[in-house]
């Protein structure tokens, strides 16, 4: 099915509350609907044609339109195509119908979208903040386009509320912001009977920067370097998406050496990650010697990076159009070295670890995200993959080279960390391989091509499979190679929900295990 | 058990001899360096900074203000004179007390002495010294950071570089801490953690600001969620300049802290 098919399609089934439909980019079908519909609608789109909704994001368009806009995108995975929705918003009266009762993965999105713009999704039902705490006083939207971005507010102290759970022997434990260990900060209450947890409620959002606001009216070049601090261990992936936008919206088409060469820095990126994760769990039930081989490992592909090019986190990499060296060429030989050093040490102590039944033992049943609640969420990357979810950008909506290379999504179905931690360990394998093969047939040529002026009001999606999973970001691009809007949603902000759910029924001692496990990110979800 | 005992024989040590051996520093992007003598005050680096590093004083040329560099190297890439280059410096921790000319706004709510936060910092420093001797305890605050930093921090723990042997520790509570090393760019959210962090420390203690975030807001600078830096909130003792530094670099850092360089 390509888009027009599936315009068709939606014709056939919706003919009545449609306004009008563009396609853009390839695979993506906008639709403007009635806000009067798009209840109906989308809960049509998600249980019917069965796209789950992988963002929604609200836009300031008063001065294009004299509206507030809100998008739906869902995502056709089978068919690599793009579904977004869109309705107008009056802004003398901002209100929209909410769909999060039903379409569960919603509630996050319209608390972000009630926080930024200040348009209320109506009957949501838990209308909370997610962005602000008590600080931020009410009435104050700064993803408006008349809002001020250096403006500060004075501090507020309102209450912020959390769920209560209550019955004989229930207890909270508050934990946070600053944590016991070298993480970021976010606050955890947990409701517990004993040890096992009854509820656990997260407060995140302790490092919100405003990225959003920040990126816009600024060059596309500055916002790419805003794109790749989001989250710093998955700078590659964010300011690949960030890139991808960006190309698509010029209708520019990268050389192909360029394309086989972020396939090599993605995943290197992702061997980084997931070893970093890997060596984490370790230490997590205090196995020091398996923790101290990961951290090895890691620090191996640090090495890797930085004889590639200088940059241990991958910065300065990417550019929109390519990439700004041809950092692979003569460094064949070194890629090759370090990969097959790094798979002959992973086999060797994957074997340790997994003969070992009292590591193996608190890693089985432990932190169990069940397939269903996974769905509901959209769960995403291996916390998704784990739970019987085996989608994979990389496969879904292919991107660089990877359409053109031998690879596996490996699946597991019992959501567990043990789950999890196979995941990542055959996903490393798999990364290896793709690192190997994308050296070996990289062909010859140019590195990057240049993207010229973009035409003001165009926009398009980046999606990419970060070492955390689907990576979805939509730019609107404004006048003079400016940015308008830039809407970012890192994969951790599908799975902190779901976390929220998997150490339910867990004992407290577990649940750095399990958070270990998922490895959010609290920066990407922040923003 | 004997394939654990092999792999601990094959792998005896891996802690680099670092900062006793110099790094092989031959990849590394540090440092960027103007050659005024090529400069032709285009202002072609000024307009492009992402984080707006560069400055112009009248008689010197065009400087950079490295506590808000990226080392992105994109002024190397647009300076038609080739007057920038990266260089291969990582070891760029300062005191740097003269940029810092507007003192903490916000003072905890100890009776200090009216004297000005250089005086006091040269007394903390000494009773480290004096009280410490060679030993210091840590507490990292991740007050707005990208993760970067954090990760870097994790990684001076490696066994890599094991802080651990200069005695040197991580520790879990402020309580229990000489240091606070505060990554990230004090966001609306966390000033008051911040600031309650280090009002938790005892006495004397130091404070280590860490990438560009904290010395001062790096690229995000002036939004409506984030201060300038750290030290809006509280007396920095040392800077680390870097977007994240590397280990080595905050190694440094700390090590420069207390004098032990």
């Amino acid at each position: 099915m390509n888009v027009n098919d599936l315009k068709i399609k939606m014709i056939e089934l919706f003919s009545d509350s449609f306004m009008y439909s563009t396609e853009l980019n390839g695979n993506e079908l906008y639709i403007e609907a009635d806000s009067g519909n798009i209840r109906d609608l989308c809960l049509q789109v998600n249980s019917n044609l069965g796209f789950p909704l992988v963002s929604m994001f609200a836009n300031d368009e008063r001065q294009l339109n004299g509206n507030f806009a809100v998008y739906y995108v869902f995502a056709d995975r089978e068919n690599s195509l793009a579904l977004i929705l869109k309705i107008l918003i009056n802004p003398e009266n901002p209100i929209f119908p909410s769909v999060s009762d039903k379409l569960y993965a919603a509630a996050a999105y319209e608390r972000e979208i009630h926080d930024m713009f200040g348009i209320t999704p109506l009957n949501h039902p838990g209308l909370d903040r997610i962005v602000f705490h008590g600080n931020w006083p009410e009435g104050l939207y700064p993803l408006r386009k008349d809002y001020d971005r250096s403006y500060k507010p004075p501090f507020d102290k309102l209450e912020t509320r959390f769920s209560k759970v209550e019955g004989e022997g229930i207890y909270e434990i508050p934990v946070g912001p600053v944590h016991a260990g070298i993480i970021e900060p976010g606050h955890f209450r947990f409701s517990v009977a004993g040890e096992p947890i009854i509820n656990l409620e997260a407060q995140l959002s302790y490092v919100h920067k405003g990225i959003e606001k920040l990126s816009e009216d600024e060059s596309i070049e500055k916002c790419f370097y805003i794109s790749e601090r989001i989250s710093g261990d998955e700078t590659f992936s964010n300011s690949l998406a960030f890139c991808q936008a960006v190309e698509r919206a010029a209708g520019v088409k990268i050389p192909e050496r360029a394309e086989f060469s972020r396939v090599v820095f993605a995943e290197i990126e992702r061997l980084t990650s997931h070893l970093g994760d890997l060596g984490g769990i370790c230490t997590d039930v205090a196995y020091g010697f398996a923790a101290y081989q990961f951290q090895m490992l890691r620090a191996w592909t640090y090495n890797l990076a930085d004889q590639l090019c200088g940059m241990r986190f991958l910065r300065s990499v990417n550019k929109p159009g390519g990439l700004r060296k041809d950092f692979i060429e003569g460094k064949q030989k070194v890629i090759a070295e370090y990969t097959e050093k790094i798979k002959k040490e992973l086999i060797d102590t994957v074997d340790i670890i997994k003969s070992k039944s009292m590591f193996v033992d608190r890693v089985e049943n432990t932190g169990i995200l069940k397939n269903e609640i996974a769905v509901d969420l959209n769960a995403v990357g291996p916390a998704g993959r784990a739970s019987g979810i085996r989608h994979d950008v990389r496969k879904d909506f292919p991107y660089a080279a990877y359409g053109k290379l031998e690879f596996n999504v490996p699946e597991h179905g019992n959501g567990d960390v043990n789950c999890r931690m196979n995941v990542k360990i055959e996903e490393c394998f798999e990364a290896i391989s793709l690192i190997q093969q994308a050296t070996e047939i990289m062909p010859e040529g140019k590195i990057c091509e240049s993207i010229g002026d973009i035409v003001p009001y165009r926009f398009a999606l980046g999606m990419t499979e970060s070492p955390r999973g689907e990576n979805v970001h939509w730019i609107m691009t404004g006048k003079n190679n400016t940015v308008f809007r830039y809407k970012i949603r890192t994969p951790s902000f599908c799975n902190w929900p779901a976390l929220c759910h998997a150490v339910k029924g867990n004992i407290v001692p577990d649940f750095p295990l399990i958070n270990k496990s998922f490895n959010l990110s609290y920066a990407g979800n922040d923003l | 058990m004997f394939r654990t005992i092999g792999k601990i024989i094959k792998y005896p040590r891996l802690t680099l001899k670092y900062p006793a051996k110099p790094m092989d520093s031959r990849f590394f992007i540090g440092k960027p360096e103007i050659d005024q003598s090529k400069c032709n005050n285009c202002g072609e680096c000024i307009s492009r900074c992402p984080s707006s590093a560069f400055k112009t004083d009248t008689g010197s040329g065009i400087s950079i203000d490295l506590n808000r560099c990226l080392f992105c190297s994109l002024c190397e890439d647009v300076c038609k004179a080739g007057a920038i280059c990266m260089t291969d410096k990582f070891e760029l921790a300062s005191r740097n007390i003269k940029s810092q000319t507007n003192p903490p706004f916000i003072v905890e709510d100890r009776n200090l002495p009216q004297t000005d936060f250089e005086q006091i910092g040269l007394k903390i420093k000494n009773k480290i010294n004096r009280i410490f001797g060679r030993s210091l305890q840590i507490r990292e605050v991740d007050a707005g950071s990208c993760n970067g930093c954090d990760y870097e921090i994790t990684a001076v723990n490696n066994p890599i570089n094991d802080i651990e042997r200069f005695g040197i520790h991580f520790v879990a509570s402020p309580r229990h801490a000489d240091m606070l090393l505060v990554t990230g760019t004090a966001s609306r959210n966390m000033e008051l953690a911040l600031i309650k962090t280090y009002n938790a420390t005892p006495d004397p203690k130091l404070v280590v600001a860490v990438g560009a975030c904290a010395c001062s807001g790096g690229i995000f600078r002036d939004s409506y969620a984030t201060r300038n830096g750290i030290n809006t909130i509280v007396p920095v003792d040392v800077y680390i300049p870097g977007c994240p530094p590397r280990p080595q670099a905050i190694l440094y850092g700390i090590l420069k802290a207390i004098e032990r360089l």
